[in-house]
């Protein structure tokens, strides 16, 4: 299960987050647990280095890019490589729309279409599409292959 | 032609569309087990040339595996695995497709219902070997995992063995040429190709050589542990951990050792690539659980698991040097699981001690570190010292940001599986943390080493408390068990010790008899005097459990000491009563109000003895039989002194003798007589919570003396002797609580509690009674001293309801004023009753009656006056009495203006008639005569702004 999907800015606001079964008192403490891990490690990383985190069986990989930060949680099949794997597709994708490493307000200029690429790779706690083209063509609404 | 070629292409990009939708719309739907059209749909996925629903469909089917195996693995065969299918998504450069293949392939292979098909399951597991070669570390990792029995929470001994046999034995054969080309056939009768690259990579052109799956393992994680990726170092520590859990139980469960004689030098691996010999090997890898490991006789491997495992941990402790703790965390768990009982762990030890020197440890990964350590010595008892001493790392490094509950976990885990030789370590590992400075500035000068620590932070000096509480509880609780020394089991008769009276003689002679039990004494004592008042009062309650467990001539060390403890206290004794019990600082030990009943029972148990012994002789001299009313007196009082003793903790009642080894045969004689049986007695529910005895023996009890100047206490006391339920309730809240935390005297004593449920129901109705009371304590408000409050949370929590609330109750809260206002009126009555507990001669019955008094005394101020409605009319009527402050109201007025700054306060206008009800803290919580503007009409003003 993908739990949790969550951009933030360089001072650790928020941007956009997507929960799934995460109740709303949890929420909260997983906000702050990763705006302080961010805010903790990510200064100074490189371009999409990867870093990991653990809290009992669930998992943290987040990285940043440009001024975006980027944090992906899950367990069970979600496991750090897998959210790797989830962290390369929306980092591929965020970078597309941005054309480049992301400044906070390319991003924001962007975000309609952030939003809708991420719901392409991201459904309902579990990866969907990995693949550009696809989601491109899905946030087009056009079909996957024709 | 060009345009049916177009068409060909659209429709097959048309079908390859609608099969994605069809099967992520599948994988939402809820799992539909039994239904052979699902289970056909989801199989026919697998064929799907959409990778993203090749996934969908692989998920599907491999969730539905773990219901349905044979199901499952028919159909699979017919459509995927002759087909070759699943060898294609071998392929498919979805990752994710191939973790559920790797899943698939697990819970086939595994699946017992195939036993009868080896050929299927074979194949299968095959599939899951050829994983291991997987480029993605994702779905190598999973396959690792998978093979090793990890596949999902609940964790099976066997499996995980069986896991480990078979990573250290089989081999993976790759398929012979049949594979690709049917390979290619089917995606020739598919039509639609899969995703290109897919046969081409895999020709099979030249036979690849069989591999041992063990080596391709370790050198897939030791290159892993090469990469510079996070992430991949973490799954691999994880992976490296999964290793250690399964090795553990190959170890521990016999049946599954690779190495016979279990020891991991003598074995080695042959995974040379001697085709015959693999081969040979093969047949016998495919039967599952192959409980002989066919190795052992071919020698002449280039490599030994050991050698190769020993190599896999010099990477693994590379990793710890990697600067993401959570990185190092994962390591230092493998680490641990990857220790052997057998190696030297000077090096674990070293880096454990390296790391928690680091600031940036998380208290939540130390805490989960240690969680590990726990399991791994259910994995392997043998390794309790080896862990102890870890622990003890922890608890002197970081004793700020470990949980004492944890520790506890870990201790008494230890303490009970090490086995008889290993208890005095385990003890001693506790005992560690109480060597540790407490966090008092005039002790802390001799302790160098944890100053800095103690200074900089006084959130990790709280801390340190609550450990060192939790430690000398623990000592208490688990101390008669770690020496093996029981009053119910000791052979020295009470007499021998009263003859020995030197103090010094004493300790001389328990501390040659069991230096554990003696030591854990020594400690206690220590702690009685020194460090603070909370660690005290669990001090002197651990002594008092351990006096009243242990034979001679501890008890009588202990009450020895008790009554210096408490001599030395009662020369402040008004000072301390005037402040509730409250510390004075270095002056007294605080202790006088606890210690006081701890030594009447005392007190009374050895008069009982005196008594016996003495009754004994003159019958002895006499050549008197002793008639059935003596008998009868004396087994009222062995009951009696039963019932005082399991107030302050558990005690066995059939094998517990208050008055010593001798009077067993007498009351043996008076329970045949009248056909008492003391098992038996158990097996009603009444007699098991203890509701019976006390109901019954009110009878037996001669009336408590009342005296006139204490309407509060004997009052009370008055109403518990006459048996009203809610006082039986608290008696029997200090019988429960006090015998949920004694599992090891339980063990010992086999003596089943037959009425679970009874006791169960009670057992939840006082703990949500007591959950009760703690919401009240926390809830009442900021006036109560945080220590005590937070005290009483951990208490009743922590350390199972010793009764701390009746010994504490009274200083804790101030929002029962009347009562109070009635103690600080009279204190001169409470002192009284202390002192005349102290000396000693009054009728023993007194003593429970006060003592059970103040516990009722205590538990109306906790909120509980509802209970009053209960009790029976002369006790009302006694109670009003002690309301009388209520019923002559002070009136007042209001001087000035006042603006109510919170909710408890209430506006006042200057001139306004008032009610006082009471006072707190300097304020007055006033009633109007009517309602003011804001529509209150009670609340809280300063007293300066109200006449009285």
């Amino acid at each position: 299960m993908l739990m949790c999907v969550l951009f933030t800015n360089t001072a650790g606001n928020i941007l956009l987050e997507r929960f799934q079964g995460v109740q709303a008192e949890e929420r909260l403490h997983w906000r702050s647990f990763l705006v302080k891990l961010g805010t903790d490690n990510l200064s100074g990383a490189h371009n999409e280095e990867l870093f990991v985190a653990s809290h009992k069986s669930v998992y943290v990989v987040y990285t940043a890019i440009g001024d975006i930060s980027v944090f992906v949680v899950g367990k069970d099949e979600y496991d750090e490589l897998a959210l790797a794997e989830v962290l390369y597709a929306i980092t591929s994708c965020v970078k597309d729309i941005c054309q480049k490493a992301p400044t906070e307000r390319a991003f924001l200029d962007k975000y309609g279409r952030v939003c809708l690429c991420l719901d392409e790779i991201v459904f309902e706690g579990t990866l969907e599409h990995t693949d550009k083209d696809r989601i491109r063509r899905l946030a087009r609404l056009k079909p996957i292959a024709d | 032609m060009r345009l049916l070629l177009a068409l060909t292409l659209l429709q097959s990009a048309v079908r390859s569309n609608l099969q994605y939708a069809a099967l992520s719309t599948l994988r939402r739907l809820p799992l539909d087990p039994g239904n052979p059209a699902f289970l056909h749909r989801a199989v026919q996925g697998i064929a799907c040339a959409d990778p993203v629903g090749v996934r969908h469909a692989l998920a599907i089917v491999s969730e539905l595996a773990t219901r349905e195996p044979y199901a499952v693995a028919m159909a699979v065969d017919k459509i995927a695995l002759s087909g070759g299918t699943l060898q294609e998504v071998l392929q498919l450069h979805d990752v994710l497709a191939r973790v559920y293949l790797a899943r698939l392939c697990f819970i086939l292979s595994r699946a017992r219902v195939l036993d009868e098909r080896p050929d299927i399951r074979s194949q299968y597991q095959t599939i899951l070997y050829q994983l291991l070669l997987d480029p993605s570390e994702r779905v190598c990792f999973e396959a690792i995992m998978c093979i090793l029995g990890k596949f999902d929470s609940n964790e099976r001994l066997e499996e995980r063995a069986g896991g480990w046999v078979m990573l250290t034995t089989a081999i993976l054969k790759f398929p012979d040429a049949p594979a690709p080309v049917s390979n290619s056939s089917q995606q020739a009768k598919d039509g639609a190709g899969v995703p290109s690259k897919a046969a081409k990579e895999r020709p099979a052109s030249r036979p690849r050589r069989p591999q041992a799956l063990f080596k391709l393992v370790m050198r897939r994680l030791e290159s892993a542990f090469r990469s510079p990726i996070r992430p991949v170092l973490h799954a691999a520590a994880r992976v490296v951990q999964e290793m250690g859990k399964s090795r553990a139980a190959a170890y521990s469960l016999r049946g599954y050792a690779v190495d016979e004689d279990s020891h991991p030098d003598t074995l080695v691996d042959n995974a040379s690539s001697d085709l015959a010999n693999s081969e040979l090997e093969q047949t016998d890898a495919e039967v599952p659980r192959n409980k002989v490991a066919p190795l052992s006789s071919a020698s002449g491997g280039k490599e030994s698991i050991h050698s190769m495992l020993s190599s896999l941990k010099e990477a693994v402790r590379t990793t710890v040097a990697c600067e993401c703790v959570y990185v190092r965390g994962a390591a230092i768990k493998a680490l641990i699981w990857m220790q052997s009982p057998h190696e030297s762990f000077d090096e674990l030890k070293a880096i454990i001690a390296g790391e928690l020197s680091d600031p940036s440890w998380p208290a939540s990964l130390l805490n989960e570190i240690l969680l590990t350590l726990h399991a791994r010595f259910k994995a392997t008892p043998d390794m309790a010292v080896i862990l102890l001493e870890l622990a003890t790392l922890f608890a002197t490094k970081v004793p700020g940001k470990i949980d004492s509950d944890v520790l506890q976990l870990l201790w008494k885990t230890c303490l009970l599986g090490c086995g008889p030789s290993g208890k005095h370590t385990a003890l001693e590992a506790v005992t560690v943390v109480l060597d540790l400075p407490p966090p008092q500035p005039a002790s802390m000068s001799t302790y160098h080493s944890n100053k800095r620590v103690m200074a900089a932070d006084p959130k990790s000096a709280l801390a340190l408390q609550k450990l060192v509480q939790a430690a000398v509880w623990f000592l208490g609780e688990n101390a008669n068990y770690a020496a093996s020394e029981y009053a119910w089991e000791s052979v020295t008769p009470p007499g021998t010790a009263l003859m020995m009276l030197d103090v010094d003689k004493m300790v001389a002679a328990a501390s040659s008899r069991n230096p554990t039990l003696a030591g854990a004494l020594t400690r206690l004592q220590r702690c009685a005097f020194g460090g603070s008042w909370e660690v005290r009062v669990v001090a002197a309650q651990a002594l008092i459990t351990i006096a009243i467990r242990s034979g001679e001539p501890y008890r009588m060390q202990v009450y020895e000491f008790l009554q210096a403890l408490a001599q030395g206290a009662s020369r402040h004794s008004s000072l301390e009563m005037a402040t509730n019990g409250e510390d004075q600082g270095a002056s007294g030990t605080g202790l006088s109000s606890i210690l006081s009943p701890m030594i009447r029972l005392l007190d009374d148990v050895y008069k009982a003895q005196d008594e016996l012994i003495r009754d004994m002789r003159n019958h002895d001299n006499k050549k008197q039989e002793w008639s059935d009313d003596e008998l009868r007196k004396l087994y009222e009082t062995h009951e009696r002194l039963l019932d005082l003793v399991s107030l302050f903790c558990y005690v066995p009642r059939a094998k517990y003798l208050p008055l010593g080894p001798t009077s067993s045969t007498l009351i043996n004689i008076y329970r045949n007589r009248h056909r008492i049986d003391a098992s038996s007695g158990f097996n009603d529910p009444a007699v098991a919570t203890g509701i019976s005895d006390l109901l019954n023996s009110q009878l037996q009890y001669p009336p408590p003396m009342i005296e006139k100047d204490e309407p509060l206490v004997a009052g009370l006391s008055d109403g518990l002797w006459t048996g009203s339920t809610p006082a039986v309730d608290m008696v029997n809240e200090f019988l429960v609580g006090a015998g949920t935390d004694a599992p090891d005297v339980e063990e010992e004593n086999a003596l089943p509690r037959t009425s679970i449920s009874y006791d169960d129901m009670w057992a939840k109705q006082l703990l949500e009674a007591s959950e009760n009371e703690d919401v009240e304590l926390q809830s009442s408000g900021s006036s109560s001293p945080e220590s005590v409050a937070s005290y009483s949370t951990t208490t009743s929590s922590h350390f199972g309801g010793l009764g701390y609330p009746s010994l504490f109750g009274g200083s804790s809260t101030t929002n029962y004023s009347p009562w109070e206002k009635q103690l600080s009126s009279q204190p001169t009555g409470r002192v009284s009753n202390i002192s005349m507990d102290l000396s000693s001669d009054q009728p023993p019955d007194y003593m429970g009656a006060s003592r059970m008094g103040a516990q009722r005394q205590s538990d109306t101020f906790m909120g509980h006056s509802d209970s009053f409605d209960n009790l029976p009319d002369d006790m009302m009527g006694r109670v009003d009495d002690d309301y009388q402050p209520q019923e002559t109201p002070q009136f007042g007025k209001a001087l000035y203006d006042f603006t109510a700054g919170g909710d408890e306060e209430l506006n006042l206008t200057a001139g306004e008639e008032l009610e006082i009800e009471y006072e707190v803290d300097g304020w007055f919580h006033v009633r109007k005569r009517k309602p003011g503007r804001d529509g209150k009409i009670s609340g809280l003003v300063p007293v300066l702004y109200v006449t009285s």
